[in-house]
């Protein structure tokens, strides 16, 4: 009868200690069942990922499993590996360029295309289409194109009488065609996230700036452009993050190479861990990467803050 | 109490139809032993478990045992069943031991030994013959006491494979024998008819080899006693430098990241000339319907170096995993799938080219199937097994590091083909990276 009375009560008027205790351990116990399959999902593994960067563990000596003897040795060996320091490099360099090139093109093209006609609703359609890829099909796409033999590209360039190398296995190149397939793959996320923004953008207020007389670039940079810093912030970051992920383009199109020019820490961990077995160093390589995930979105998110409330 | 004794009332009541339903079970199974019993198995993709499938229901019908046969992608396969062996679950049964992780998957004892099979009639008649694998194929399925981890479906003997030996003879010249001669041939024939002189995929780690040891190099100094990485000397160095060159010079533009089946496309539709590779993908030159080169294919032995003549030769081997629960079921599909009637029959039916039995390889049909354009491929195919079990110079292949080890040659390669570092540097630079890797698997080296 008392939650019947509270319900009653308008939302303004604050509820009685005892009851607002009543109802936060009911908020408890309906969301406990959530994090507890969260913590189980997410979180043990998570700590097992940690207990392993403690251990030398080789899967072919089993007795390292669980030999905390030398907790910090993986760690150790981080620090004298030049080859995870160039991965790292490489990393940074694709993760700027990629995240910076979807970023630009992403609000081009959204900035292009908010206009309400049948084409341009046609055509934001078609630009989704590398998104909702499966990245495999992306990377074997980019593999053909990139394949001087069967490469339509290089057929083109041929027709033309120009010699260009192969892209992938050019050292000058390796990393660009990467970058190029990146940015091809996922731009559209941020032309998504732009254009949902836009079309909430107050027609009022870039009236109001024209009637200020603002000119088309004044309106981008001074109304539209402000309106979107928390969009392409949250764009921004979560692409960040994915770079990181990058997997499929670099081992079907590259293997990391040529050499390791085109060798992220990720694809580092993953040879350290199921092609030499090196599961406590190729942790401790994750642990570190995540550390650095974790720590790079905090300072992003200090830094820019998240965006301009103009309502 | 009361429930124990009615229990065992029950026991001894139903004891005399259950001793007279056991011989009735057995008589239902068709004096079938292993009736309702299904193993798991599986292997990388090949074409000889391709072919075996038709004939499971065979076996079935044999034995009552029901085989689930699962194929990967070869770096699938290996990376899953890395990781399904080192838990010494009971998941699979029967699976291909890969040639390059035999030292790792046996050293660290994920396999079971087959001698006690073997030496039990009950499991094994005499007739089935061990022996009668080659012994080149077979050492790698050994561990240093001598016993048996696996038998060895396939095994690879490096030739050298020109698809346009046409190109080859009208310039006056014939299959190279030696490195000197490989340069000469692919200097007359590169760009000919559009035709790349040379062609290799991206596995340096086991193309470089035969060239390094012909320039008396070695990968390790004594394994698999003694895995010293020793691929930086000045022969290794001088010999790393010249197959960059090889593949740099002759080689079709975006060779570095072929694989296997690009590098056999090339030389199939007539883009790429020579390569020095496995038989396995040599005989589709010929055989394949799509191929434009069938007839202008030709074959021969490895070129020899200033040191010798050092064609790589691989094997890969049907074993049972430790941890699998039905051992005599996985024993008995090994028996049959690896008889030599099977094989036999399969090389009969299917042209099979990667046999390991040398009764087979010997037979009539064998040679009939492998005599391509004129050649006999079965005598150069038995000539390099022995010759890699004679000398055992392949044993630095099967050494349990050997994935890291072949990992640091590649990008050595790669980087020196790319010009990112000159030979010395990016050698040493392998090397050092090497030593580190080993250290790290706990191995002590020289020094």
């Amino acid at each position: 009868m008392r939650g019947a009375t509270d319900v009653r009560r308008p939302l303004t008027q604050p509820l009685p200690l005892a009851g607002e205790r009543r109802r936060n351990r009911f908020f408890i116990l309906c969301v406990a069942p959530s994090l507890a399959v969260l913590a189980i999902i997410t979180l043990l593994p998570a700590l097992y990922l940690l207990a392993t960067s403690f251990t030398p563990l080789n899967l072919t000596r089993p007795e390292t499993a669980w030999d905390f003897s030398d907790p910090l040795i993986s760690y150790r060996q981080l620090l004298t590996d030049d080859r995870l320091g160039n991965s790292i490099w490489v990393q940074v360099k694709l993760s700027f360029w990629t995240v910076t090139l979807q970023l630009l093109i992403g609000v081009a093209l959204a900035l292009l295309l908010n206009v309400k006609t049948r084409l341009l609703e046609a055509l934001r359609t078609v630009y989704l289409i590398p998104m909702v890829l499966p990245p495999i099909v992306v990377a074997i796409i980019w593999k053909v194109i990139y394949t001087p033999d069967i490469s339509p590209m290089h057929g083109i360039f041929r027709s033309l009488g120009w010699t260009v190398p192969a892209l992938i296995t050019d050292p000058h190149w390796a990393l660009t065609s990467i970058i190029i397939a990146d940015t091809w793959e996922w731009f559209p996320f941020t032309m998504l996230m732009v254009l949902a923004a836009l079309q909430m953008l107050p027609q009022e207020l870039l009236d109001a700036a024209k009637v200020d007389g603002a000119s088309p670039w004044q309106l981008t940079r001074h109304v539209t452009l402000p309106f979107i810093q928390g969009v392409l912030l949250v764009a921004g970051l979560f692409r960040s993050i994915d770079s990181i992920k990058a997997f499929p383009l670099i081992y079907i199109l590259t293997d990391g190479g040529p050499g390791s020019l085109t060798e992220v820490t990720n694809y580092y961990s993953f040879l350290q861990a199921f092609n030499f077995s090196y599961l406590g160093f190729s942790s401790a390589i994750t642990v570190v990467l995540l550390a650095a995930t974790i720590v790079l979105s905090w300072v992003i998110i200090r830094a820019v803050g998240w965006g301009v409330r103009v309502d | 109490m009361s429930t124990l004794r009615r229990r065992t009332v029950l026991g001894g009541a139903l004891a005399p139809f259950a001793m007279g339903a056991a011989p009735a079970v057995h008589a239902q199974s068709g004096g079938k032993p292993y009736n309702g019993t299904t193993i798991n198995c599986s292997c990388f993709q090949t074409t000889y478990y391709e072919y075996l499938k038709n004939y499971f229901p065979e076996f079935q019908e044999k034995t009552g045992i029901r085989v689930n046969f699962t194929m990967q992608a070869f770096p699938v396969y290996n990376q899953r069943t890395d990781l399904e062996l080192s838990t010494k679950g009971s998941a699979i049964d029967a699976c291909n031991i890969t040639f390059i992780y035999s030292g790792r998957w046996i050293g660290a004892g994920w396999f079971t030994p087959l001698d006690p099979f073997l030496k039990d009639s009950k499991h094994t008649p005499a007739d089935w013959d061990p022996d009668d694998f080659v012994s080149g194929a077979q050492s790698q399925m050994k561990n240093a006491k001598g016993e048996t981890f696996a038998f060895t479906h396939e095994a690879g003997a490096m030739l050298n494979i020109a698809s346009r030996y046409d190109l080859i003879e009208k310039a006056g010249l014939k299959m190279p024998e030696t490195f000197d001669d490989l340069i000469k041939v692919c200097d007359a024939v590169d760009g000919k008819d559009n035709v790349k002189a040379f062609v290799a995929d991206k596995l340096h780690h086991w193309n470089w080899i035969p060239y390094l040891m012909g320039n008396g190099g070695n990968v390790f100094k004594d394994p698999p006693a003694n895995l010293t990485p020793t691929f930086a000397s000045p022969e290794g160095i001088a010999s790393a430098d010249w197959y960059a060159n090889l593949l740099m010079k002759y080689g079709p533009d975006g060779q570095l990241s072929y694989s296997d089946d690009q590098a056999m496309r090339a030389q199939m539709s007539g883009r790429a000339n020579m390569r020095t590779q496995a038989i396995t993908w040599g005989v589709p030159l010929v055989k394949d319907p799509e191929s434009k080169v069938a007839k202008t294919t030709r074959f021969g032995l490895m070129p020899a170096g200033p040191k010798g003549n050092f064609p790589g030769s691989n094997s890969h081997g049907l074993g049972i995993p430790a941890g699998s629960r039905k051992k005599e079921a996985a024993w008995e599909f090994i028996k049959w799938a690896l008889s030599k009637e099977m094989i036999a029959r399969i090389v009969d039916k299917h042209g099979y080219p990667s046999v390991c039995r040398t009764s087979v390889i010997k037979s009539p049909k064998f040679k009939e199937v492998m005599t391509l354009n004129g050649q006999d491929l079965a005598a150069m195919y038995l000539e390099v097994l022995q010759l890699g079990g004679q000398t055992g110079y392949m044993k630095y292949r099967t050494v349990p590091v050997y994935p890291q080890v072949g990992d640091k040659i590649n990008r050595a390669i790669d980087k020196i083909a790319t010009k990112q570092q000159a030979a010395p540097e990016a050698m040493k630079q392998a090397q050092a990276e090497a030593i580190q890797d080993l250290k790290k698997a706990g191995f002590k080296v020289d020094g």
